[in-house]
């Protein structure tokens, strides 16, 4: 498996979806030394002996994945953190909601590539669930924040190719603006 | 490009609304189903949505649908899609990379013949229908 930073960011908001969040906070910050996320959700959240098994690589609800059997979100996670001497914590309250955030050092030589923000961010978007994502993004103390309900309010249905070609340039020219180091 | 603001993204969307002339879409649009379960992303399945957009957008295709779906449960195939062109059968596609995503939109939505080396199921109901 090659997951990237952005495919287990991915994979970690889909599982607030999974879990029937409607609101959705999702904060990627990169600082001089740091990546740091967090993904905090309203959704139905996890008994603490789910919490428990939730980080066992080897549990998954039995629900999905009928073929595999296998969850990859959350061990991934943690298994990540300690190869790279990151932290990584999760806090769940069943009926109320979950947290789940990282720090990871950006030098450390084990941690995966980051891989491309921009798609993530389109394509969780666009994933078609019914609740609010509200995406802040920041870079050497550059900001951009974007929300679903905002954007699906201006570009109406996000599953068609005009929208999602102006929903991808919105995301694009924001992400390019905090990265470049010259503005 | 600079920076787009709310603002300037609802300005692009209502010059894009005049632009276009009064089509009935809605149940008659081909649709593409992405696979966007843990094992599609990691196969790649997020190069497989960048492609067909990009591909759509380059033959100036507007009203096909992109959708996503959660896992379908063919990890051995992933990425996994789904395409359902009016008046064809649907079929799902394995293993379809950038390339493959771009043959899918010119053979298959422009030129209404399925990509058959790349087929991975045809759901039986369909057939009978
Ligand atoms: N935000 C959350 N809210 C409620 N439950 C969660 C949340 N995140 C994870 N869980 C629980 O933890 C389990 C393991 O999650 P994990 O992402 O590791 O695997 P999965 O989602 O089941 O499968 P995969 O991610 O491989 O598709 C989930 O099945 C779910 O029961
Ligand atoms: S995403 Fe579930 S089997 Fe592939
Ligand atoms: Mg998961």
């Amino acid at each position: 498996m090659h997951a990237t930073i952005c495919d287990l960011i991915t994979d970690l908001t889909q599982n607030s979806i999974e879990a029937g969040a409607t609101e959705i906070h999702l904060k990627v910050e990169e600082t001089k030394t740091n990546l740091n996320v967090v993904i905090a959700d309203n959704g139905k959240g996890m008994s603490a002996e789910i919490l428990g098994k939730a980080k066992d690589p080897f549990y998954s609800d039995g629900q999905k994945h009928k073929h595999r059997r296998v969850g990859l979100g959350l061990p991934f996670l943690f298994q990540t953190a300690e190869m790279t001497g990151g932290t990584a914590t999760i806090e769940s309250e069943e009926g109320v909601g979950t947290t789940v955030a990282f720090s990871f050092d950006r030098a450390n030589v084990d941690l995966p590539m980051f891989g491309n923000f921009a798609t993530a961010a389109v394509t969780l978007m666009a994933y078609g669930f019914d609740g609010n994502l509200i995406i802040e993004r920041s870079v050497n103390g550059k900001s951009y924040s974007a929300s679903k309900n905002e954007l699906a309010e201006v570009l109406g249905d996000l599953s068609n190719t005009e929208s999602l070609t102006l929903l991808k340039q919105f995301i694009q020219t924001n992400e390019k603006e905090i990265l470049n180091p010259n503005i | 490009m600079a920076k787009m603001t709310l603002e300037e993204l609802r300005n692009l969307r209502d010059a894009k609304k005049k632009e276009m002339t009064q089509r009935d879409t809605n149940d008659k649009s081909a649709q593409i189903i992405i696979g966007m379960g843990t094992c599609g992303i990691a196969a790649g399945a997020k190069e497989a949505f960048d492609a067909f957009l990009d591909e759509l957008n380059s033959h100036e295709i507007k009203d096909t649908k992109i959708t996503q779906t959660g896992c379908m449960g063919l990890c051995f195939s992933e990425p996994t899609v789904e395409v359902d062109v009016p008046g064809m059968p649907r079929v799902i596609y394995g293993n379809v990379d950038g390339k493959i995503a771009r043959r899918i939109v010119k053979e298959h939505i422009m030129g209404k013949a399925l990509v058959s080396d790349h087929i991975f199921d045809k759901p039986a109901a369909d057939i009978i229908k």
